[in-house]
């Protein structure tokens, strides 16, 4: 399948009038052509748009995976969507450094806990106390 | 320090209780999704039915949430994994259950054709074999996926669509029979009348003649008489009359003179255009002239400028 929107040289997000312009001014008289049929009845558009979607994402794929230039897609099956390869971390070993991340966090939190404890009860305890001696220094005053 | 937040898929593959069939797992709901003519509620149903044997151990509707979206992260990951953990038969395996998945004595879907390429790729399985072991599975043979961005495609899916276009242009092309025909009739009274017409203006003429002449001697003498007066009142003054121009016509603008270099009148439509561009650049092609001299190839090829670029002038303006 071709990209028809790249060969025409519009977005695909371009709207009806524009694109009947590039379709008008395509020198091709069979793209032309094949542009009218794709473009001239929404509901053809949409299915395109549908299929078109699907595969400028595996094409994506086929980049970051490094599968650009795999058996099945040697001559002209989807050559428009045939991106160059990109240097895209792998997102499996970036998982991994995630959760290792992830562990050592959680280990160093478990090490803390004790002194944490120790910290939370003194402040809870100095709170309790200047509240008590705040009352009571009211109570008195009256 | 602080982590990015882990997606939903990388917590189901974390909690999961293997990482390689939520992998084959989203992998397949990917392929699912792509189905139509399919019931949500049948597609929930023969995603369990295919991961009896899985070890995923979790609910299916998340994963099948993530297929909808086409999460391209999730689905990067899925097939990462899968190439991570994957032997070449248990590669086999993966592509028998997606082919599977993606037929069920249906028809391959136009999303499904590429998304089972892409997965045979991933798997290393090469062409021959993806195409042998489609015909095992469904007894004819991988096709190749057909082209939406074809006019034959839209023929054959939208038969009706092109029917109703054809009965269209007929009706137009009747009514503009109809309309020429009543030109044609309209042309025919008029020719008549004019020939009545003519007919009696002959004899108008005549008397007319006759009249034109009485007045012609006239004038003449009121004239010479009007000169005589004018040499005795002007006779050493300066006329100070400042000459009328003539009012000449509109200077041609770009559009016009473009269409002039077409050879086209004003207001010539697009269709025009484009039908006086293919002859005149057919023409005066400098190509054409490649037996003559150079210096006739040099005036073809600037002719041939001139017209390309009063054509591409027209096709800017004419949105």
């Amino acid at each position: 399948m071709r990209d028809l929107y790249q060969r025409l040289g519009v977005s695909p997000q371009a709207n009806d009038e524009e694109l009947q312009h590039a379709v008008a001014r395509c020198p091709n008289s069979a793209l032309r052509q094949d542009a009218k049929a794709v473009f001239e009845v929404p509901k053809h558009r949409e299915s395109y748009n549908q299929t078109l979607t699907t595969l400028s994402d595996i094409g994506q794929l086929r980049a970051r995976l490094g599968l650009t230039h795999g058996a099945h897609w040697q001559g002209d099956v989807a050559n428009d969507f045939s991106l160059p390869a990109d240097q895209a971390v792998s997102r499996h070993d970036e998982l991994v450094d995630r959760v290792s991340q992830a562990v050592v966090l959680y280990n160093r939190l478990r090490g803390l806990r004790g002194i944490w404890l120790l910290i939370v009860t003194f402040i809870v305890g100095t709170g309790i106390g200047v509240g008590l001696g705040f009352t009571l220094s009211q109570t008195l005053a009256a | 320090m602080s982590i990015a937040r882990f997606s939903p898929f990388e917590l189901l593959l974390l909690k999961s209780r293997s990482q390689v069939d939520t992998a084959k797992l989203l992998l397949l709901a990917w392929v699912l999704v792509h189905r139509q003519h399919v019931s949500e509620g049948q597609r929930r149903r023969r995603l369990a039915q295919v991961s009896v044997h899985f070890r995923h151990g979790h609910d299916l509707a998340p994963i099948i949430h993530i297929a909808q979206q086409q999460d391209l992260k999730a689905i990067q990951l899925a097939a990462e994994v899968l190439r991570k953990e994957c032997s070449k038969e248990h590669s086999l395996g993966v592509m028998h259950q997606a082919i599977t998945v993606a037929t069920d004595s249906g028809e391959l879907s136009l999303a499904n054709h590429y998304i089972l390429r892409f997965l045979a790729d991933l798997l290393n399985v090469a062409p021959l074999t993806l195409n042998t072991l489609f015909q095992e599975l469904t007894g004819s043979p991988l096709a190749a996926p057909e082209d939406p961005s074809r006019d034959a495609y839209w023929r054959i899916h939208d038969a009706d669509y092109y029917a109703q276009k054809a009965r269209e242009a007929e009706t137009a092309q009747q009514q503009a029979r109809e309309a020429q025909e009543k030109a044609e009739r309209q042309e025919r009274e008029r020719q008549q009348e004019e020939a009545e017409r003519a007919h009696a203006k002959a004899q108008a003429e005549a008397e007319r003649e006759r009249n034109r002449q009485q007045e012609q001697t006239r004038r003449q003498e009121q004239r010479e008489r009007k000169k005589r007066q004018q040499q005795e009142s002007q006779e050493g003054a300066k006329q100070r009359n400042s000459y009328q121009r003539a009012s000449s016509p509109p200077p041609p603008d770009r559009t016009t003179r473009a269409l002039a270099v077409l050879g086209l009148m004003p207001g010539a439509s697009q269709v025009e255009v484009r039908k006086a561009y293919r002859r005149m650049a057919q023409l005066h092609h400098p190509d054409r002239f490649y037996t003559e001299s150079e210096h006739q190839i040099a005036l073809a090829s600037a002719r041939f400028q001139r017209i390309k670029s009063a054509y591409d002038y027209l096709m800017h303006t004419y949105r």
